[in-house]
Order: C-alpha cells, then structure tokens, then sequence
C-alpha cells in the first residue's frame, strides 16, 4: 500500500470512525450514568436516519403504511439533521420512560433492563417498519443543495475521493465532540451530570434532581444516536429498519474498546475501528464486519476496561 | 502448642494506601484469637488477605506449616479454613438447607456423571449431606426454617446461618468477622458460649474480628491490636488491655 | 388428526426445537452467567450436520452407515461444540455479568461472518437440499422430544445434585462460594460447555428438519430470543425454558392474523414480562403457590 492508498484509506476511516463516535457516546452516556446497556440505542439510531430522509426528501417512503404520503414541509438537510435528532433525543427520553424507569422503581435486576430495552428496541424497529417498509433507501443525490457530492485531489497522478458526505460526518462529529465536551465540564449541568455518575445517592443528597438528571442524559444519548443514524444514512443509504441492529452491536464494541463510560474512549475507540476497518486489505473484504468483533474480543480478554476506562475495583 | 497459621509480614496497599503493613503474628492450634481496632484499621482485608479473596501486595501466609499465599479462596477452603463475612455474605435467594448443604462441597465428591444418573455413591452422599445440614441447622437453632429463604432471615440469625455453613466445611480454624454485630447482650452472651462450645466440638481454632470490647476481653486467650494497618499489640487481653499504644488507638480514634 | 398434523406438526416441533434452545441459556444461566453464545453453536452444528450430510468427503460414510449417519452427526456436533466452548470459554469466563455477554455477542458475530465466507459453508447462500431423515415434519418430534425429555430429566437432577449447587451458588454470589470451597471458573466453564453441547446438537437434529442451512441461523436477534424464552418462562425453574420457549415461539402463529402487528406485540410483551414478571413465569406461579400455601400464624421476620 502506498501513500495515496494509506491517505484514502485513513481519510475513510476517520470519516465512519467519527460516526462509530457518535453512536458510541449514545450508548456511554446512558452507562456511565445508570451502568446498563441500552439495546434501544440501535433504535433510535434507525428512527434518526428514517427521519432525516423523510424531513429532506419531503415524503415518506415507497413502502409501508404511509408509503407515498407527502410531508407538508420539507427541511434542507442540516435542519433535517437537527430536527431529525431532537425528534431522537425525545424518543430516547420515551424509552427511559417505558423500558427502565419502571425496572429501576423497582430495583430490579439490571439483566431485565436489557431485555426491557430489547424489547423496546423491537417495537420501535417494527413500527418504523409498518410505517414505511423495508425498502431500502437512499437519500437523493443532490440532499446537500448546491454542494458537489464529492471532491477529488490529484496526488501524484491519482486520485484520492474524499465524498462531501464525508466532510460533513467529519466536521459534525468534530462540532458535537466539541459543544459535548464544553457541555460535560465547563457547565454546571455537566458537572450535575458527571456527579450522578459517579455516584447517583450521593448526588441525590447533595440535592441534584436525579431523575431530571437522567432524562438529560436519555435525551442527549438518543440525540447522538440519531444524529450518527442520519448521517450513515445520507452515507451508505439506510438498509432497511434492521440496519440499526447491526451498528448497535458494533457501537457496543467501541463503547468496550473505548471503555464502558468513557467519553473520551467512546471516541477513541471509533477511531481506532473505523481505520481498522479502513484498512482491512481488500482481498478480506468479507471479513470486515468482523473486524470491531474481533477487537470486542480481544479487548475483553486482555483488558476489559478497555482503553481510557477505569479497572473495577470489586470490594469485599 | 502447635501453630497453625503463621502470617509473615503481610503487607496489602491500595494505590498509595497501606491497608494492612508489615502484619506478623502466629496462631496457636486450639486457641481462640481475638483481632481488634478502630474502624478501617485494616482487619477484614488482613482476613480477605488470609483466605485468598484480596491479592497479597508482599508478606507470607503458612498454614500448618505449608505456604498458602496466592491460593485462590476455593483452595484455602479446601485445606480447612473456614469464614464468615463482615457484610454477611449467605446465599440469599437459596433456602437455609441449601446453603449449608453448597458449603459441604469440598468434603463431598460427587461429580456430573454421577450427580445425574443418581449412582448409589452419590445418592449416598446427598443423604449424608442432608443429614449433617440438619445437624448443623440444628446447632444454630435454626432448624425449624430449614426450607426459608436465607434472605429472609432476621439479622441475627442470618449471623448464626452463616457460621453454620461455614462449620459445614469441616474446617480446623474459622474466621469470624464481626459475628456479634448487630446483637444485643443476652444474644452477645450466647454468641460467647456458642462459639467455647463448637470449639470444644469441632476442635476448631478460632479468629474473630469483633468491635464489642468486653465479649473479645471476656472470649479471647489471645488478642491482637491493629490500627491504620500496623500491629500494635498482641497478647493475652488483660494485658493489651493495659498496652498505652492500644488506649492511644481508641482514645485517639474517638 | 392428520390434519391437525399436517398443519401444526412443524408448530410442535419448532416449539420443541426453540425450548431446548431456551435450555441452552439456561444452564450458563443456572450459574450466573449471561452468555449469549447459544446461537454460534446452534449454527456450528448444524452446518456440521449439514456439510457431513451433503459433501462428496462424506459420501462413504453415508453409504456405510444409513440413517445411522444421523445420530453420528449429532454425536460429532456435540464434541466439536464442547470444545469449541472449552476454547472460548475458559478466557473468557474470566470476565463477569456484561462483559462476559458482550464476549459471546462478539464470538457469535464473529463465527457468523466467518461462515459467511467459507467454501464448505456455502458462503452466503448456504447449504441447501439437506437430505431429510424423516417424510414429514412432524416426525422430527422423535428426534427432538426425546432430547427435550432428555434436558427435562438432566435440570432436574442437576438442580438436586453437587454440581447444581455449585452452579447455583456461583450465581448467588461469586465470591462467597469461591470461599466456601467452590472453583468458580471451572463451574462456570462446565455450565458454559452444557449449553454449549446442547445447542450444538439441536443445531445437528435442526439441519435436516429445516432442510437447508445459512449463516443467518447465528445471529444476535435468535440469542436474544432465547434470552427472552428463559427470563419470561423464569430462569430459575427447570420448567421455566420449556414455558417460555413454547411460549413466545408460539406467539408469532397465535398472533398470525395480526400480521405485521406481532412482532411489535412480541416486543410489548417483552417490556411488559421484564417490568411485571421479574421471576418469570414459573417465578409468578411458585409465588403463587407460596402465598396460598403459608401456614396461619407463622410469624414473618422482619427484613
């Protein structure tokens, strides 16, 4: 592999490893504040990506319920995005309502949380699927209005594609790592937020609103994780509602990777995959998927806490 | 007097924090071995330290004169050390009978094979397992709620539960952490006799963390004193009683 | 009755076949140990009993052995499933509640991607045209109900034997049964090799009765469907995989005339059993039970 091979390679792989990002911090947020998984999380990242499309293309789709139906308004691209992502962050408070504040009333077992949220997660997937099918789609070439769909640099008589969809990932992502990373230690919120966290009975006391508190949190996850589901979908189309279900899993492996908890890991951990993937020779190109798995893998057995996160000190 | 258990500079840190530091003391068999001190002054991580739940950070643990440092928890059971816990760790969601029937495995053998296809040796061996859970269930006085979930039990008894599962181990020395917590005195008295009795019975070497002064004074032939980690004193209690570094301890403590 | 066969045989045998999968979980389960692994298994064996019933390699054996090539198939599953688990499990029982569950996840999608790949798995296409052992589908039921009865008369022994206890005080508390004498690794590992085999060779009988075989039969969805067999039938009874099992696997035929509406009411019911039925079913029953039965005038400590 050359030079030019090795910048079009890592050019790729930080572009899907920023959305690897995104979706991980989703699923670290909802972690670090209540140490439960939530399966729901690949959901809402389907439900983001269906709703920016329909916000920018204007109708629903050719299948399902509301195939064909006509959206009175119609949203450029960005406030798609947006809108499309606090429409997630609303859905991800839902879920915190419905799957596990009632199991947490209850001090149950966190093993229930799971299947709760799966269960969450199935409904979700499946009333998305009888409102606009399975089909899959793709978002129109011109979604981004004036802007060309890819630029192209001459290097050394060839070409390295960069696709302006990349750019965008890249740069929102840059921008939500940013405002997030301000969010969590510049504000108090942040500071609220980083208590319950460490230790929710303790914040409680010092008169922080825990529930409030984990509503944000909800909020904010389901934001990130519809925000990476509409932005792999303007990149690779949206494969039909299950293809949530996939990215979940591998986000669960950066989380790991990264560490359970960790935002910067969450990051890093992207990172880390996505030029993993990139790099995959493409004589193996079949076993890319296999590659953040492989690093589940490893990473559990040879130091689960994973990169940046803290090892558990387990007390007697 | 023969020693059992000889602990050789036992030292565990946590980051920068000395837990338990440069810890030397030996065991005599037969007797009754009192470990006290102001609270977090290290004596359930020198017991973790013992029966292999916490890593040693240096320092030797001999136990009938072999070395057992490093053996995980299941291995020191084995050669004959029994506990209970400072938290009361029981099977919670199991009933009486089985948990004092699960601490009887290292003394039983049955395997898979066995335990499935019901051979006459394994079936054997269920009913002895039965029958001495009963006994001890019994012991304890707690044999009318054999089948009751361990769980429900009230404070003080789920406390004479899980010093009947540990004898159920068959152990030659025992370790108690803080078996008379949560007790009032009629029950602290019977607690004292209790424990005169079994060693007499079982031929047990006991070690008791305990904070109630006055039941180790009155309990123990011997006391060891630990404060932030470091032995202090260790001797017969009328003696350490006098010990003016074990008055500074507490009076300093309060 | 023919009818009735004819119709819902392949029914019965499916909520046979998914039970025993839901006993595959089960018995890491019984030992504290969520693993998701079931369905990598699953699928190993029948692409074992798949490829020994369709190769060229194999043909000799075939001929020698008539349908005798069957139960050697399921045999063969089984042992190269045990090992497989032995392989896995050992580093990777190591590691407690979540992590552990994410390392069989990984070791499913792994094992998913690679049969994906291979030649002898037929790639992504599969292995089709498995020669069946039976005429009809409901025939399969002697094959899989007497490995039903089979893993019935095993949990029930197991949960009154040494080895049972062991497992059942691992999942109490780790810890605490390391200290009372219990190898907590190699319990768990054994709980984890059970399910291992039991799976392997449902996945062998499965091949044939499903008639072909593909890498979509490893998949995270089946794991959490068993998952959610064994907490909604009540992970703690023996009867509770067979309850749940027979259970939601049904679900989706008795809901058939609400078409698309049953996958969302499988995923209600889901919410619904987790919030409301934390103990399962056979849980709610055995509270139930206990309720009705207590003596009057006992005395309940106070917790």
């Amino acid at each position: 592999m050359d030079a030019v091979q090795f910048l079009q390679n890592f050019l790729n792989g930080i572009s899907i490893g920023s959305v690897y990002a995104i979706f991980a911090l989703g699923y670290t947020l909802v972690f670090s504040i209540l140490g439960i998984i939530n399966f729901a999380h690949g959901a809402v990242f389907t439900l983001g990506a269906y709703l920016t499309y329909s916000m920018s293309v204007g109708q629903f789709g050719i299948g399902g319920l509301l195939a064909g139906c006509q959206i009175p308004f119609q949203f450029s691209f960005p406030l798609s995005l947006l809108f499309g992502a606090i429409i997630s962050g609303v859905a991800g408070v839902l879920i915190e309502r419905l799957a596990f504040r009632p199991l947490r009333s209850r001090g149950a077992d966190p093993l229930l949380a799971l299947v709760s949220s799966l269960g969450v997660a199935l409904v979700t997937v499946n009333i998305i699927q009888y409102l606009v099918g399975s089909e899959i789609y793709s978002f129109p070439g011109d979604v981004y209005g004036d802007i060309k769909p890819a630029f192209m640099f001459h290097i050394s008589g060839r070409i390295v594609v960069v696709r302006t969809v990349q750019v965008i990932i890249f740069a929102v992502s840059m921008l939500i790592l940013t405002l997030l990373g301000y969010l969590i230690n510049f504000t108090r919120i942040g500071k609220a937020l980083q208590a319950v966290a460490e230790n929710a009975a303790t914040a409680s006391l010092l008169g922080i609103n825990v529930d409030r508190f984990i509503l944000y949190t909800f909020f904010l996850s389901g934001f990130l994780g519809g925000m990476a589901g509409s932005l792999v979908g303007t990149s690779f189309g949206i494969a039909g509602p299950y293809f949530g279900v996939t990215y979940g899993l591998k986000g669960l492996a950066v989380m790991v990777l990264g560490g359970l908890g960790s935002i910067p890991g969450a990051v890093l951990g992207g990172m880390v995959i996505g030029l993993a993937e990139a790099f995959v020779p493409t004589e193996y190109n079949a076993y890319k998927e296999a590659v953040a798995f492989a690093f589940l893998f490893a990473v559990l057995l040879i130091r689960p806490q994973g990169l940046l996160g803290r090892s558990q000190i387990q007390k007697v | 007097m023969k020693v059992l258990l000889e602990a050789e500079r036992l030292c565990r840190n946590f980051g920068g924090l000395k837990a338990v530091s440069d810890v030397s003391f030996q065991v005599v068999e037969g007797e009754i071995f009192g470990l006290i001190g102001p609270n977090g002054a290290g004596k359930t991580t020198l017991f973790n330290l013992m029966t292999g739940l916490t890593p040693v950070s240096s320092g030797a643990l001999h136990y009938r004169g072999e070395k057992v440092t490093g053996l995980p928890p299941h291995r020191i059971a084995e050669k004959g050390i029994g506990r209970t816990f400072q938290n009361i760790r029981l099977f919670r969601g199991l009933n009486a009978l089985e948990n004092i029937r699960i601490s009887q495995h290292v003394i039983t053998r049955s395997g898979l094979l066995s335990g499935i296809l019901g051979t006459p040796a394994s079936r054997a061996e269920e009913n002895e397992v039965d029958e001495r859970a009963r006994e001890l269930l019994k012991l304890v006085g707690l044999a009318d709620r054999a089948m009751e979930m361990a769980g429900n039990f009230s404070y003080g008894d789920q406390r004479r539960l899980e010093i009947g599962r540990a004898l159920a181990l068959k152990p030659q020395v025992l370790l108690l952490d803080e078996p008379a917590a949560g007790m009032n005195s009629a029950e602290k008295y019977s607690l004292t006799e209790f424990i005169r009795t079994i060693r007499e019975q079982f031929k047990l070497t006991v070690l008791l963390i305990e904070h109630h002064v006055p039941l180790v004074m009155n309990l123990c032939d011997r006391i060891a004193v630990l404060n932030f980690g470091e032995l202090i004193a260790i001797g017969e209690p009328a003696v350490v009683r006098k010990d003016p570094a074990v008055i500074e301890a507490y009076l300093g403590a309060e | 009755m023919e009818g009735f066969l004819q119709n819902y045989g392949f029914l019965l045998v499916t909520l046979v076949q998914q039970s025993l999968l839901a006993y595959s979980l089960y018995f890491p389960l019984m030992a504290g140990q969520l693993s998701l692994a079931s369905p990598g298994f699953y699928a190993l064996g029948g692409y074992i009993a798949a490829i020994m019933a369709t190769v060229e390699y194999f043909a000799p054996w075939r001929n020698a052995l008539g349908w005798c090539i069957f139960p050697l198939e399921w045999l063969i599953a089984g042992i190269i499933s045990g090992f497989l688990a032995l392989l896995v499990g050992i580093p990777a029982l190591r590691l407690r509640g979540i992590y552990l569950a994410l390392a069989t996840i990984a070791f499913v999608e792994i094992l998913r991607v690679i049969c994906l790949n291979l030649e002898i798995t037929g790639g992504a296409i599969g292995i089709f045209g498995i020669p069946q052992l039976f005429e009809s589908r409901w025939s399969y039921i002697l094959t899989f109900g007497p490995l039903l009865i089979l893993t019935l008369f095993f949990s029930y022994r197991l949960d009154r034997s040494r080895v049972g206890r062991a497992f059942k005080a691992i999942r109490e508390d780790e810890l605490a049964a390391d200290a009372m004498g219990i190898n907590p690794t190699r319990y768990k590992v054994l709980a984890f090799v059970i399910g291992a085999v039991l799976a392997g060779v449902v996945g062998a009988m499965s091949a044939p009765f499903l008639n072909t075989w593909n890498a979509r039969q490893g998949t995270f969805d089946a794991s959490i469907a068993y998952l959610a067999y064994v907490l909604i039938g009540g992970s703690r009874s023996m009867w509770g995989p067979l309850l749940g099992g027979a259970l939601l696997a049904a679900l989706p035929e008795i809901l058939r005339p609400l078409k698309d509406a049953r996958l969302i009411i499988n995923g209600l019911v889901l919410v619904f059993a987790s919030i409301y039925l934390p103990q399962g079913i056979a849980g709610a029953i055995g509270r139930i039970r206990t309720i009705t039965a207590r003596k009057p005038g006992s005395v309940r400590s106070p917790k």
